[in-house]
């Protein structure tokens, strides 16, 4: 009797710490992961995303060649800690990567005093299970960066006829951080509340709507190399 | 027309040669002499005439083999567009008359263009009376330039006819043949549209003892469309344009006849565009002036009952202006000029019975200037010598084979040869199978050569040909503008000309003379197409552009035709096509699993073989049905078009064109004329195009909105002295 009692408040706790541990499911999986266009990061897991970073957000157009432009400033990021970091902070190694317009540091040579450095790797966010090498890694030297910029180069692709920015799909942004440790980013959409204005929208619309990053990345803590 | 030229210039743009010989219909011309001298007509307006085309396999064609042939014995997939389907439909340009045909899809860039079997229009040659029109813009002949309105029949052939025509018919050729002319009659015809669309003709032949002469002018004038009306930029430019036509045939005998075709044809469009920047608004004016000559002088003579050979010259100039001035700025100045000379001979030799050969062979000059080269009064000449020959040999009754090839060797690019082989079987009398295979190509254009172009208004990138590539780029590699080369400089080599494989198989089962079902199934495998591609980069962050040899892809689909008169009066036809294309490379990657896509949140995920759509700008399927109410001197036409969705945009970044991208919506146009016919030779027409008042601003910019439109046309013959 006793041992049936014990067995049923074991199997009553059992069920609870089920219970619970699915609630602990539940409240990772309960994560508000609607987009409604303002910052924000969330983890499920171990991969965190980033809604709607503002990477130097058009202001206004230059008076001379009728260019629309930012304010020409870098919005800087640590993977580690998944917080924007202070411009006052660019000269030192809090942050792992910045974004400007579609150019993005990462923490080493010409962009900042870390041991940064990133490559481009082809292929499914969930099937890189790991770095190749350390010396695929590269490092800024401006004006050439780790993430090469121009259309069809890096991470993006822009569409001339509609004036459009599209994340090439397949391309995972392999970073090293500024304390040296690993992720792997992969950009989803450059535009205000993740989604990519219709080729017919207005110009207005889409300048007003871009230079806002939506990705998700895994970061790897211990500095391992696999994922 | 100029904003597109000025804001899209990309890669593709300017100006491009059009490099083709050929010959054809000097049967058809030699025909028409010998009509003239035995017949007067009294007139009739063509649309109550008898239909010649509708099954008519007796119908002869010129196009397909450069010698007369029943359609019915064609062993190449021909169609005829009729003069009284023209006139029923009231087509004013030949885009109008192709607009209405299975199978073929009107594009929008640099124009209106022709695709042929899914072919770009770089790929049909087309052709005035057996002469190409030269003055492409980006590969694109703007088939507006084209009056119909003294057209006798359009014939269209489909699969590559190189073997015969040269450079350009790779996809397949479009002959525009003219009226006969007929001694002393004459026409008149006006029409006033929505739009305040005009259009004018006047047309008269008359004999002078046997000199026939005869002339055609043609005026046609619009407002222009637009599809935003509070815009002042019209997605249509108002403009106008002028076709004048003379026709000259003298025989010195009977066996000996000449023939002078003259086209002087003039264009003027002009076109407001707005550009709102900071809140104040410039405006830019565009004008637009193309002009386009033609002679063609042609003498015939038969040797004898079995052997006859013709002479052909031609001369064709095309001129394009633009000029945008915008308040304030520097002006933008555009010229482009092609001269193009041919001397051809040809001669049909019948041995016997069985077996004919044509034999031919001719010289053609070309040369171009333009502000888009190093130096607009610098001429760029390209010159081809060819020859081809033709068998054509009866095995039976019921079987017939056609082969022959053509060498054209150029001085530039590497020389091509182009054979092809068919084959006619007509197991019974309602029944006639056709196959054949042959080789197309086209040559390198001007543009791809020689394009020296840097586009200040938009960011500064540059475009080379490829002739010129090399020495610019070590120029601005000399004063340090050079940042860094591609993998693609390194591939710059010699153009190859782009080459096709077609096979076409089809038939036609006329199940009586009031009914018909026609099928071809085709498929063109096309080598070397010529891309541009990104081969250096500016210090100033802007890309320097040129061409290589680098896609392979194919077309592949099925045309279905059929056509039936019911209840005496009606006459219903209807045709489809359905096309498959793929760019080979892309295909190998995907299948590789090199190509991904993303799902809503942008989340990338690979990209399965089934979301691929092929190449963009190509509607899967395509369809017409065509209702034709007649009874004595009136008659009713309704017909619809339809063309279903075809890829726009690559919207998932991944360079390929599948499901996720963005397409333009699938539609119906369908357009409505009624005539009537009086008896002195008085007639009226009127009706209404786009009657769904169909439009898609992006899309489907030269897509003119519903329009009604009223014609009157007079026709009298004076009776012979």
């Amino acid at each position: 009797m006793k041992k049936s009692v014990t067995k049923f408040m074991m199997g009553v706790l059992f069920v609870m710490v089920a219970v619970t541990s699915c609630k602990k499911d539940d409240a990772t999986t309960t994560v508000d992961t609607t987009n409604n266009g303002t910052f924000k990061v969330y983890t499920q897991g171990s991969i965190t995303t980033v809604q709607n970073l503002p990477a130097d957000t058009i202001v206004g157009t230059n008076p001379v060649t009728g260019q629309p432009v930012g304010a020409g400033k870098f919005k800087f990021f640590s993977l580690e800690t998944g917080q924007l970091i202070e411009n006052t902070d660019s000269a030192t190694t809090k942050w792992d990567v910045a974004f400007r317009g579609t150019t993005i540091l990462t923490n080493a040579g010409t962009s900042g005093p870390g041991a940064g450095g990133a490559f481009v790797q082809v292929g499914l966010f969930a099937d890189v299970l790991s770095v190749s090498s350390d010396s695929a890694f590269r490092t800024d030297a401006a004006p050439t960066y780790a993430i090469r910029t121009g259309s069809n180069k890096g991470w993006y692709v822009y569409d001339g006829a509609n004036n459009l920015i599209t994340p090439i799909p397949g391309r995972v942004l392999m970073i090293r951080t500024a304390s040296g440790k690993y992720a792997k980013l992969e950009i989803t959409n450059y535009y205000k509340g993740g989604v990519t204005p219709a080729s017919t929208a207005s110009d207005a619309v889409k300048l007003s709507e871009q230079r806002y990053y939506n990705f998700r990345y895994t970061y790897q803590a211990s500095g391992s190399m696999t994922f | 027309m100029i904003l597109v030229n000025l804001t899209k210039y990309d890669n593709s743009v300017a100006i491009k040669k059009n490099s083709t010989l050929n010959f054809a219909v000097y049967n058809e011309m030699k025909k028409r002499c010998i009509h003239i001298f035995i017949t007067l007509l009294t007139t009739q307006t063509v649309f109550s005439q008898k239909d010649t085309t509708f099954n008519n396999l007796n119908e002869v064609v010129v196009t397909a083999t450069r010698t007369e042939r029943k359609l019915g014995n064609s062993a190449v997939p021909v169609s005829v567009i009729s003069e009284k389907t023209i006139k029923q439909a009231a087509s004013l340009r030949l885009n109008d008359v192709l607009n209405e045909q299975a199978g073929l899809f009107l594009t929008t860039s640099f124009g209106t263009g022709v695709q042929m079997q899914g072919l770009n229009p770089d790929y049909t040659l087309i052709l005035l009376n057996g002469e190409p029109f030269i003055g492409r813009t980006a590969g694109v002949l703007d088939l507006n330039r084209i009056t119909v309105g003294n057209v006798q029949k359009i014939e269209i052939v489909k699969g590559p006819s190189s073997s015969l025509y040269g450079s350009e018919a790779m996809a397949g050729v479009i002959n525009i043949i003219t009226k006969q002319p007929i001694s002393n009659n004459y026409s008149a015809s006006l029409r006033y549209g929505t739009y305040n669309t005009f259009d004018a003709s006047v047309s008269g032949a008359i004999k002078i003892n046997k000199l026939l002469v005869q002339g055609f002018i043609d005026r046609y004038s619009t407002d222009g469309f637009t599809t935003r009306p509070n815009s002042v930029e019209r997605t249509v430019a108002p403009l106008s344009r002028l076709t004048n036509q003379l026709q000259i045939c003298y025989p010195f005998s009977n066996k000996t006849k000449l023939s002078i075709g003259a086209r002087y044809s003039y264009e003027n469009i002009t076109n407001i565009i707005a550009v709102t920047n900071t809140g104040s608004v410039n405006y830019s004016e565009g004008k637009e002036i193309h002009s386009d000559l033609n002679i063609s002088p042609i003498l015939t003579h038969q040797f004898s009952k079995k052997v006859s050979s013709s002479l052909r010259l031609y001369h064709s100039r095309f001129k394009s202006t633009q000029d945008l001035n915008t308040t304030g700025t520097v002006a933008y100045n555009d010229l482009f000029i092609q001269q193009f000379y041919r001397a051809e001979n040809q001669t049909d030799w019948t041995l016997n019975n069985k077996i004919s050969l044509n034999i031919g062979g001719g010289y053609l000059s070309e040369n171009v200037r333009s502000s888009r080269y190093d130096n607009e009064n610098n001429d760029k000449k390209s010159s081809v010598a060819y020859g081809f020959i033709q068998g054509e040999y009866k095995a039976k009754d019921k079987l017939t084979f056609i082969g022959g090839f053509r060498y054209d060797k150029n001085e530039i690019y590497a020389s091509a040869f182009s054979p092809k082989l068919a084959i006619h079987f007509q197991p019974i009398k309602k029944l006639s199978l056709n196959a054949s295979i042959g080789r197309g190509f086209k040559a390198p254009d001007f543009r791809q050569l020689y394009l020296n172009f840097t586009n200040t208004a938009a960011g500064g990138y540059s475009v080379f040909g490829v002739l010129e590539a090399q020495a610019q780029i070590n120029h601005l590699a000399q004063i340090g503008q050079i940042a860094s080369y591609e993998n693609d400089y390194y591939n710059l080599a010699a153009l190859k000309p782009e080459f096709s494989t077609g096979i076409n198989v089809g038939g036609k089962l006329s199940l009586s003379s009031q009914s018909f079902v026609s099928f071809n199934i085709f498929r063109n495998d096309i080598e070397n197409l010529i891309d541009s591609r990104l081969v250096a980069n500016y210090k100033s962050g802007a890309q320097i552009f040129s061409y290589l040899n680098v896609k392979n892809a194919y077309t592949e689909g099925i045309e279905l035709n059929l056509g039936c008169k019911f209840y005496n009066n009606f006459t219903l036809t209807s045709g489809y096509q359905l096309l498959l294309t793929a760019d080979k490379q892309q295909v190998s990657d995907i299948k590789s699993g090199l190509v991904y896509t993303k799902d809503a949140t942008g989340i990338a995920r690979k990209m399965d073989i089934s979301e691929y759509y092929g190449l963009p700008n190509r509607s899967r399927h395509m369809a017409n049905i065509k209702l034709l109410y007649e009874k004595n001197n009136y008659f009713y036409n309704l017909r619809a078009i339809y063309r279903s969705k075809w890829a726009v945009t690559d919207k998932d970044g991944n360079g390929v064109y599948n499901t996720n991208d963005e397409f333009a919506a699938g539609f119906v146009q369908l357009n409505f004329s009624a005539g009537k016919q009086f008896n002195n030779g008085l007639s009226m027409q009127a009706g209404c195009d786009n009657i769904f008042n169909y439009a898609d601003a992006n899309n489907l910019p030269n897509m003119i909105g519903r329009n009604f439109y009223i014609t009157i046309n007079y026709q009298f013959t004076k009776t012979k002295k």
